[in-house]
């Protein structure tokens, strides 16, 4: 090197106007800000740098890797051309309106004759004598049948009736039909479909005899009826534990991004949030992690015919929330160790110390100035001798507010913690300004 | 404009739309390609998609009442028709409906009255009805799009009906333009003009009106304007794997490749999932190589420092980068894979002297020295039929005018090879000078000669990849306001007096990655200027020789008659 003959070659923390060797960075931070304020560019120069070393000194866990992964994978400047366009979702037309018209159009005239066969059977099945005389009685008075006397052919088969082919009455419709084209409805199904929420009693009764006889077309309507009505009720093992995970999902993700800012907070040095704060919360993700887990692995071994799409469709649930764990919620961020945070707490700490101090001068010398112009005397005495006034309602407030923290941070409820400390924070400056004030 | 991202927002909608739940998607073959292009299955999992279903499939499944389904089909009469079926005994609780397309009220009229048991929620069109290649490229995988010198009726209607989708989807309301000299891009250009008459109403509801931005094009051209392209052998990652493995619906067999891994039969090469694939489709096969170089050494790196798991805070450290290690892991041992097979192939088949030629037939006129060359290339055992036919192709396209030609006596010798050997006469026929409106090798246009010498005097840069496609300077002309009209004019005859900021190229016969990286080119260097290229498929030099022949099959050659001896 050429120039090392002409100068000897500094190096340490050297305060890059005056040269002075200030031993640390913090320190060439404080010379720098109480010596050299009016060069405050180099200052933000400086600042940006051991912001920089800081960084990569304290994050070279896993974002190292990925890192020169990145540096690997040469990040060219692709992504700056296209990234500029906002994309909006491209143009749909919803036509459902005009389906459900139609639908609703054609689905009226059964829904009219459905429910006119509903009352009836609400009416038939709700007070049904069990003596069968009585009951055919209680039938006919709540559907009139049809006069067979005229109808010589079963309307359905179109067989001639006789002795042994004999007529018999749809109790919802009241048609006449033979034997064979009627079909029975369970009383306990009717019972259902027409209180949903009845439990369906043991079966005690084989079907024909207490079953409804009933038409064909009758039956077909009333066994749509209860198929919509059960779709709408299915709730199967694996839907509530689906449900239950889900659940857990939804909280995890929330609590995922509260980590992620805590920890950022720790990082930068912030006292909102402690290392046990953290850390409980990263236990709290890894317990829904669990239960996540176990939920996913309980559906996917629920009893199931190999082969069929219930099987896949519960491994694909496993295999999915197996991804969302792994992705979501085991690849968080190390926290740093207690020393480290120490170490940017304590720069914080002094930085902000410096501040105060140099407030503290600032004023001390105004005061003097204005003494002087005044020539008043003796007007700080007593000020050293603070007396804490238990009274005073700012500090009956902070403490308050500091049992609110406890408490909140007892359960886990980070937002609320970070709010209060700032209010804690807000609170503390106002009672030094007022000690200040005081004292002046 | 970004057609990967459009068709995401579409499917993201649907999943959406539907509410929280499990779901299954039942599809069609061509919307399954459709949603494959652009999602991941761990990707649409996560949506609570759990299952995939064709409506085609004729297994009889079980009843699942407690799922939600979301139908995402094209509106064909056969979809329609097992749809209604479907619905007659649904299958599951409650049905979400999209079509890709527009749909006649006739068809949902059958469709309603089949739901007896209301279990349709949604019944909507959605224009997600092209195949989303790169956010700047898409497809419709249609190999063999016309007969002779006219559409197959039923390629045209998918490609006009696919084209008004991604206007739709892309909310442009673009001037159409087309090649003049071609019939086929005449026809495409009217019949889409046509269907955006016939969705007036739909498009100036959703799209709207702005007098500040000029209006955007789409521009329709022939791929037998420039039949070199899909010729030549490509040295950009995504094109070479495409030319030597054939990529199909962003998917690489590697199922010939001896050492390749168990779990590799298969690769899925997506710009959207693999951000090694993203940051290097366009670098060349060299830099490619040394990126992989840097990435193995990383990587060996991080393997070394991890293996000494000695404590317990190794064992956690490694755990806790295990996932991204994992990732990396996984991508690495892809791509080393798919290179390794391309310089295997590169060197088995001696594709550096074979391209050299190639190039230099493409660029640069000297028939004497190429046919030495060529003659000599025929007579060596060691390249395979498959290169000479492209290497006798280049030269007849060439020199078809040359008064030397000496095509006839190539023929012969492709003959007594054993390749391929009516391919050339094919593709004069398809591809000729009588077939072409531009001066595709740049023998009159004076500025073009210029250009050319220019050229000649700075030096080739790199013998590999001298040739720029003909695209790039139909591209140019446009964005600087310079596409002659009577050439490209616009349906309609609607006014071209600004020039346009959002472009988009359709290219019948099929497009290539080697114009797609053009295009990728243009878009960065014209800032404001935003290209989308498409294709009725995206061509190597097999499918577009298969595309010649499929189109000159049965017609009669009229303008290679001297051609005697096939």
């Amino acid at each position: 090197m050429a120039a090392s003959n002409e100068e000897e070659i500094l190096e340490g923390f050297l305060c890059p106007i005056c040269k002075a060797d200030l031993k640390s960075a913090s320190q060439l931070t404080n010379h720098f800000e109480s010596l050299h304020q009016e060069e405050q560019d180099v200052l933000k120069s400086l600042k940006e740098i051991f912001g920089k070393a800081k960084k990569i000194i304290l994050n070279n866990d896993d974002t190292d890797l990925k890192e020169t992964f990145d540096r690997a994978l040469k990040f060219s400047s692709q992504e700056r051309y296209y990234a500029r366009e906002e994309q909006t979702v491209g143009v749909s037309r919803s036509s459902t309106d005009y389906f459900k018209a139609v639908r609703s159009a054609r689905l009226e005239r059964y829904a009219t004759e459905t429910n006119k066969l509903l009352i009836r059977l609400d009416k038939l099945v709700c007070n049904m004598p069990s003596d069968p005389n009585q009951r055919k009685q209680h039938e006919q008075e709540v559907v009139p049948w049809l006069d067979g006397s005229s109808v010589k052919l079963c309307p359905n088969c179109a067989k001639a009736f006789n002795l042994t082919r004999r007529k018999h009455h749809c109790r919802l419709c009241g048609s006449i039909l033979c034997h064979d084209c009627s079909v029975f409805l369970d009383l306990n199904v009717a019972k259902t479909i027409v209180d949903p929420s009845a439990t369906p009693q043991p079966e005690t009764s084989t079907a024909e005899k207490f079953g409804l006889r009933l038409c064909e077309h009758c039956y077909n309507l009333v066994q749509l009826r209860r198929q919509i009505q059960e779709n709408r009720n299915v709730k199967t093992v694996l839907m509530s534990a689906y449900e239950q995970m889900r659940s857990l999902m939804e909280q995890a993700t929330p609590a995922v991004e509260m980590y992620e800012k805590m920890c950022q907070s720790l990082f930068d040095g912030e006292t909102i949030y402690n290392l046990s704060d953290v850390n409980a919360m990263r236990g709290r993700i890894g317990k829904l992690a669990e239960g996540i887990d176990l939920l996913s692995k309980h559906i996917a071994s629920l009893p199931v015919q190999p082969g069929t799409r219930q099987a896949k469709l519960q491994n694909s649930i496993r295999q999915a929330s197996a991804h969302y764990i792994k992705e979501e919620l085991l690849s968080l961020r190390k926290l740093p160790t207690e020393a480290q945070i120490e170490e940017v707490r304590r720069q914080r700490y002094e930085r902000a110390q410096k501040q105060i101090e140099l407030e503290r001068e600032r004023i001390e010398r105004e005061r003097e100035r204005r003494e002087k112009e005044w020539g008043e005397e003796g007007e700080a005495s007593g000020g050293r001798g603070q007396q804490h006034d238990d009274d005073n309602p700012i500090l009956e407030q902070m403490n308050i507010i500091r049992d609110y923290i406890k408490e909140a941070r007892k359960e886990l409820r980070f937002e609320e913690v970070a709010i209060l400390e700032q209010n804690l924070k807000d609170l503390k400056k106002e009672y030094q300004l007022q000690m200040l004030s005081n004292k002046s | 404009m970004n057609v990967i991202q459009a068709v995401k927002m579409y499917i993201i909608k649907m999943t959406e739309e539907s509410g929280p739940g499990m779901k299954v998607i039942l599809m069609d073959k061509e919307t399954t390609s459709i949603v494959s292009m652009v999602f991941s299955q761990s990707e649409i999992l996560q949506k609570e998609v759990y299952l995939f279903e064709r409506i085609d499939s004729h297994t009889k499944w079980d009843d699942l009442k407690h799922m939600k389904c979301i139908v995402f089909l094209r509106p064909t009469s056969e979809n329609i028709a097992l749809l209604s079926r479907e619905l007659k005994s649904p299958k599951y609780g409650v049905y979400f409906i999209y079509f890709s397309n527009v749909v006649s009220k006739a068809d949902i009229k059958t469709l309603a009255e089949c739901d007896e048991q209301e279990t349709v929620r949604e019944v909507q069109e959605v224009f997600a009805d092209y195949l989303a290649v790169d956010r700047h490229l898409f497809s419709f995988n249609i190999v063999g799009c016309l007969h002779g010198r006219s559409w197959n009726q039923h390629h045209l209607q998918r490609c006009s009906q696919g084209l008004l989708a991604l206007l739709l989807s892309l909310k442009r309301r673009p001037i159409i333009r087309y090649e003049a000299g071609s019939e086929a891009c005449a026809r495409l250009a009217e019949r889409i003009k046509e269907l955006m008459r016939r969705e007036a109403v739909l498009m100036d509801n959703n799209i709207p009106f702005n007098g500040d931005i000029p209006p955007p094009q789409l521009l329709v051209l022939d791929r037998r304007d420039d039949p070199v392209t899909p010729l030549l052998h490509q040295w950009t990652y995504q094109a070479m794997v495409h030319e030597l493995l054939t990529i199909d619906n962003n998917r690489v067999s590697l199922a010939g490749v001896q050492d390749a891994p168990k779990d590799m039969k298969e690769v899925v090469l997506s710009s959207e999932q693999d951000e090694f694939y993203a940051k290097n489709l366009y670098s060349n096969f060299g830099e490619i190589g040394q990126t992989m170089k840097s990435l193995m050494d990383e990587f060996q790196k991080k393997a070394k420092s991890h293996q000494k798991v000695e404590s317990i805070a190794d064992m956690k450290n490694f755990v806790e980068t295990y996932p991204l290690f994992k990732k990396m892991c996984g991508t690495v041992t892809k791509h080393v894979t798919v290179v390794g097979q391309l310089s295997s192939v590169v060197g088995s088949r001696r594709l550096l002297q074979v391209s050299e030629l190639e190039q230099e037939l493409a660029c640069h006129a000297d028939h004497t020295r190429h046919l030495q060359r060529l003659k000599a290339m025929l007579s060596d055992e060691a390249i395979a039929g498959t290169e000479l036919v492209k290497l006798v192709c280049l030269y007849a396209l060439r020199y078809e005018k040359h008064a030397a030609n000496a095509l006839p006596a190539l023929i012969d010798s492709l003959k007594s090879r054993g390749a391929e050997h009516r391919a050339p006469a094919l593709l004069l026929e398809y591809g000729g000078a009588h077939a072409r409106q531009s001066d595709l090798f740049g023998l009159q246009d004076a500025a073009k000669i210029t250009k050319r010498l220019f050229k000649g005097l700075s030096g080739v840069e790199n013998i590999y990849t001298q040739h720029t496609p003909l695209l790039k300077d139909t591209l140019e002309d446009l964005i600087k306001g310079k596409l002659r009209e009577n050439l490209y004019p616009a349906v309609g005859g609607e006014l071209l007096n600004r020039r346009p900021q959002d472009i988009i190229v359709f290219i019948v016969g099929g497009t290539t990655y080697e114009e797609a990286l053009c295009v990728h080119q243009i878009n960065q260097s014209y800032p404001g200027v935003n290209v989308v290229l498409g294709g009725t498929t995206i061509h190597n030099s097999t499918t577009f020789l298969n595309e010649v022949k499929e189109a000159m099959h049965g017609q009669h050659r009229t303008h290679t008659r001297h051609i005697r001896n096939l």
